[in-house]
């Protein structure tokens, strides 16, 4: 009896690995948000990542992201890069269909992105796309066209910059807005328009419900252009964030991202697995370099040196995190550690370094060089227990090497104000990044996100020749040597590269098991293709 | 009665609403941190696109100015628009919350009576006894657990050790209302809600009706040989509400800035992470409209207090 029960049971496992292999239709995934979405469901208007969430599944773009973070097509066929990479065309599949049944055309994507240029365009976009010809004009009212978009005919359209710009490609992913529905608002009262809690698009799912502070419903578009998902269903679900770990328990939710601090609560629940990935972000001690004693590189880098950012890593974040010591992360395909220098935690040799550099212990046993003094604040943002305790580790790490740091724990709208006015010595804080790795952003000169206040010419340079390159070898080689002033500059100190918790029910198949920094859903490109095994 | 009523809206409600809204507008405006603050994450923003929001949210206007619009707005009845990405108008954003929230209070408000005042008679007609130092124990021990800590011990308790409640949350996506599904959702966090209230009305109850019991009139009314039950539920009892009237007045405020706290544990979907937000990103009109709806009802809990002050002591008359 027990010999053919486990004949029984066998043939039970090897039949449900055999279905397991074969997708099955039906069901909902249940996304697990511990904030919920504004309701801005509008691919050009929205700033919450919550919002974006619904627009990546109701919308599709030209172009997706794939899990090797490489630009692929999906509303266009293809495209064609012009020989002086100042244009780009796109060819549109045919015959696509937005969810109320008409057809997509390439006037609906000039729509969306002459929007962004509009003179009275209330979103933030409008920087990603100045480059495109006539553009700045027509935002200032100078000109009723854009050259810079061509309509050439129903599938295909041509957009033309004025210098060339490497991450172009990566720029045409947002959601494609039905002009039928739109084009008749005035662009600055779109923001108001009742399309952006009912929004239609063209992409796998159709936009069902949205309970304030409670879930959005989205239900598989049968007449996906790729094919109808698998599954009937996605519910992004509202749940408090001090209850996530009881909602995984009692599967309740079937994906949820966690914080690392909860790890411990979350592992070992049977039914549910846990993927950990490296985000494209990275925390960062930032120096102001207006203030003379922080403007000698070797300052910076004793101060590197004498900081343990291992067991900032290691203990305080229990090994979530990579130690980082330069603004690319690991995720990234311009990554380098080729001539990076770690600074592996050594007090003597920072110690010894101050010294040669001619500081010396004054009053209190703190270091002094002429009228300068190595006290200084450091103001950290409040809410995170594992950044207080870094805060609390740096304070002692520095102490050891006669400099004194007082610590300023401030709310962090208040810190972020005080940064903005560069009134700080140094502080804290992290940044998500962008697909492409082009650095303008936070590290150029003339970037209002300057925060340490670097000027370096070389720096300056590469970040420009980087932008024009279009050759992706010779873009990761100026990236690498880039990395390499950043490391040997060390406007600011970096510390650790994120990482994420994925929790997933063992129901959910055909996800990315081996995760990149889009996680095991890949954005959310995987929820058309994956299927839940009850 | 209705002149009073009269006087205490116009002489006194309205200067004391309008003082309040001045002054948080002027603290949430000198308070540091932007509402453009968040603007930073967006990739490749410009300066000018962060000046244009700036523009476009009236920030550039000086404090007295703002001000004077915003009440300019609110005097013709409209609250303005969210200062975050959705620019819905606040009115919507609270309206749509309202409800969870009073439901919330309500229900809270209800269960500290029911329990509260029982416990509060019991405990005084049997002073000194074992119940009484119960009472008296759990009431110490509800007025000082502060209620986001009881929250998590509830959820802990009901939601994850026992399973027999969701943890927080109003209704999944596709369950149907029923009207145990309401109990259910609502049993969590209008106990946490209503905690501090059940003892600090239990324990007013009690020293109420003990000092009234002390007093000559039922003396009087024993020596005539009434029975303890008829001295101290019929004779005793009116007179000892009289106070806890005035406590309901002072509770609703308490119960609604406790709401904000609770529903935030709980996932509630009323005004409380609406709020929250609304302050860590300095969205002024979110944060004005609350407060001022919140003092609009604290306001009128107050008035109904005092008029059924009036109600139940014949010798309270206001002209």
């Amino acid at each position: 009896m027990r010999k053919l029960l486990a004949v029984v049971l066998l043939c039970l496992i090897l039949s449900a690995v055999a279905v397991a292999q074969e997708p099955v239709q039906g069901g909902t995934f249940r996304f697990a948000l511990t904030t919920n979405p504004r309701g801005m469901f509008n691919p050009i208007l929205y700033t919450e990542q919550y919002d974006s969430y619904i627009i990546d599944l109701v919308y599709d773009g030209l172009i997706y992201i794939d899990e090797q973070l490489q630009p692929q097509p999906r509303l266009a066929k293809g495209w064609e890069i012009s020989e002086d990479g100042l244009s780009i065309t796109f060819f549109l599949h045919e015959r696509v269909k937005f969810h109320d049944g008409v057809e997509v055309t390439a006037e609906d994507v000039e729509f969306t992105y002459k929007t962004m240029l509009h003179p009275e365009y209330t979103g933030v976009r409008y920087g990603s796309f100045k480059l495109l010809v006539g553009a700045e004009e027509y935002h200032n009212g100078e000109r009723d066209d854009v050259p810079g978009i061509e309509v050439i005919d129903d599938y295909t359209i041509k957009f033309t910059i004025t210098e060339p710009y490497a991450p172009l490609v990566t720029q045409f992913g947002y959601g494609v807005l039905p002009k039928h529905l739109l084009g008749d608002i005035p662009v600055g009262e779109l923001e108001q328009a009742e399309f952006n809690r009912h929004p239609i698009g063209a992409g796998p799912f159709k936009f069902v419900e949205f309970m304030t502070d409670q879930h959005v419903i989205l239900q598989a578009n049968d007449d996906y252009f790729l094919g109808r998902p698998n599954i009937d269903q996605v519910v992004f679900q509202r749940v408090a964030f001090d209850a996530l770990p009881i909602y995984i328990r009692q599967q309740r939710v079937d994906y949820a991202e966690i914080s690392p601090d909860n790890y411990a609560e979350v592992s070992g629940i049977p039914g549910v697995d846990l993927y950990i990935y490296e985000e494209l972000s990275y925390n960062y001690i930032c120096f102001n370099l207006r203030q003379p004693r922080f403007a000698d590189p070797v300052v910076r880098q004793a101060i590197t040196y004498g900081f343990d950012r291992e067991t900032y890593v290691e203990v305080l974040r229990e090994g979530f995190g990579i130690v980082a010591n330069a603004p690319i992360p690991m995720a990234s395909w311009a990554f380098t550690s080729e001539g990076i220098n770690e600074y592996p935690y050594n007090p003597e040799l920072a110690a010894q370094m101050l010294a040669d550099a001619g500081w010396k212990p004054g009053a209190g046993g703190i270091l002094e060089k002429d009228d300068m003094r190595l006290e200084f604040e450091f103001l950290v943002p409040e809410g995170s227990r594992v950044t207080e305790q870094m805060a609390l580790l740096f304070q002692q790490n520095m102490a050891d090497i006669g400099i004194k740091v007082n610590l300023v724990f401030m709310e962090f709208s208040a810190a972020v104000d005080r940064v903005d006015a560069r009134e700080f010595d140094t502080f804290t804080m992290g940044w998500s990044l962008t697909v492409d790795p082009d650095p303008h952003g936070i590290w150029h000169s003339t970037s209002p996100w300057n925060d340490p206040g670097f000027y370096h010419d070389r720096s300056d340079e590469l970040i420009e020749m980087g932008r024009r390159e279009t050759d992706p070898e010779k873009r990761k080689e100026i990236y690498a040597e880039w990395q390499r002033i950043i490391n040997y500059e060390l406007p600011t100190m970096f510390l650790s590269y994120g990482v994420t918790v994925a929790a997933v029910n063992e129901r959910v198949q055909g996800i990315n098991t081996e995760p990149g920094p889009l996680g095991p859903l890949g954005g959310l490109q995987r929820l058309s293709q994956i299927w839940i095994q009850d | 009665m209705w002149r009073y009523i009269v006087r205490r809206v116009f002489v006194q409600g309205i200067p004391v609403l309008l003082g309040f809204t001045f002054l948080l507008y002027l603290v949430i405006t000198i308070a540091p941190g932007s509402p453009v603050t968040h603007l930073r994450g967006v990739p490749n923003i410009d300066e000018e696109t962060i000046a244009r929001r700036e523009a476009q949210l009236g920030l550039n206007d000086s404090f007295p100015v703002q001000y004077a619009k915003w009440l300019g707005r609110v005097l013709k009845g409209d609250l303005g628009l969210s200062f975050d990405s959705s620019r819905r108008p606040v009115a919507d954003l609270i309206m749509e919350r309202m409800p969870a929230t009073i439901l919330l209070s309500l229900c809270s408000i209800i269960l500290a009576w029911v329990i509260g005042i029982p416990v509060g008679i019991l405990s005084a007609r049997y002073q000194y006894s074992a119940l009484d130092y119960a009472v008296t124990f759990f009431a110490f021990v509800g007025i000082s657990i502060p209620s986001f800590f009881f929250g998590l011990l509830l959820l802990y308790v009901f939601a994850l050790k026992l399973d027999v409640l969701p943890a927080g949350g109003f209704f999944m996506a596709g369950e149907a209302r029923t009207f145990l599904g309401y109990v259910k959702y609502l049993l969590l966090p209008s106990i946490t809600l209503g905690l501090s209230d059940i003892a600090g009305i239990a324990r007013y109850m009690r020293s109420s009706l003990l000092e009234v019991l002390g007093h000559d009139f039922l003396r009087t009314a024993r020596a005539k040989g009434l029975g303890e039950n008829i001295v101290v539920y019929k004779h005793a009892l009116r007179n000892a509400l009289l106070p806890i009237l005035t406590l309901m007045g002072f509770t609703i405020p308490f119960i609604f800035s406790g709401a904000v706290i609770v529903e935030n544990i709980f996932a509630w979907p009323g005004l409380g992470s609406l709020a929250i937000q609304a302050v860590s990103e300095r969205n002024y009109p979110v944060i004005m409209g609350i407060n001022l709806m919140f003092a609009v009802l604290i306001f009128i809990g107050n008035l109904i207090a005092d008029i059924s002050y009036a109600v139940a002591d014949p010798r309270i008359r206001y002209e």
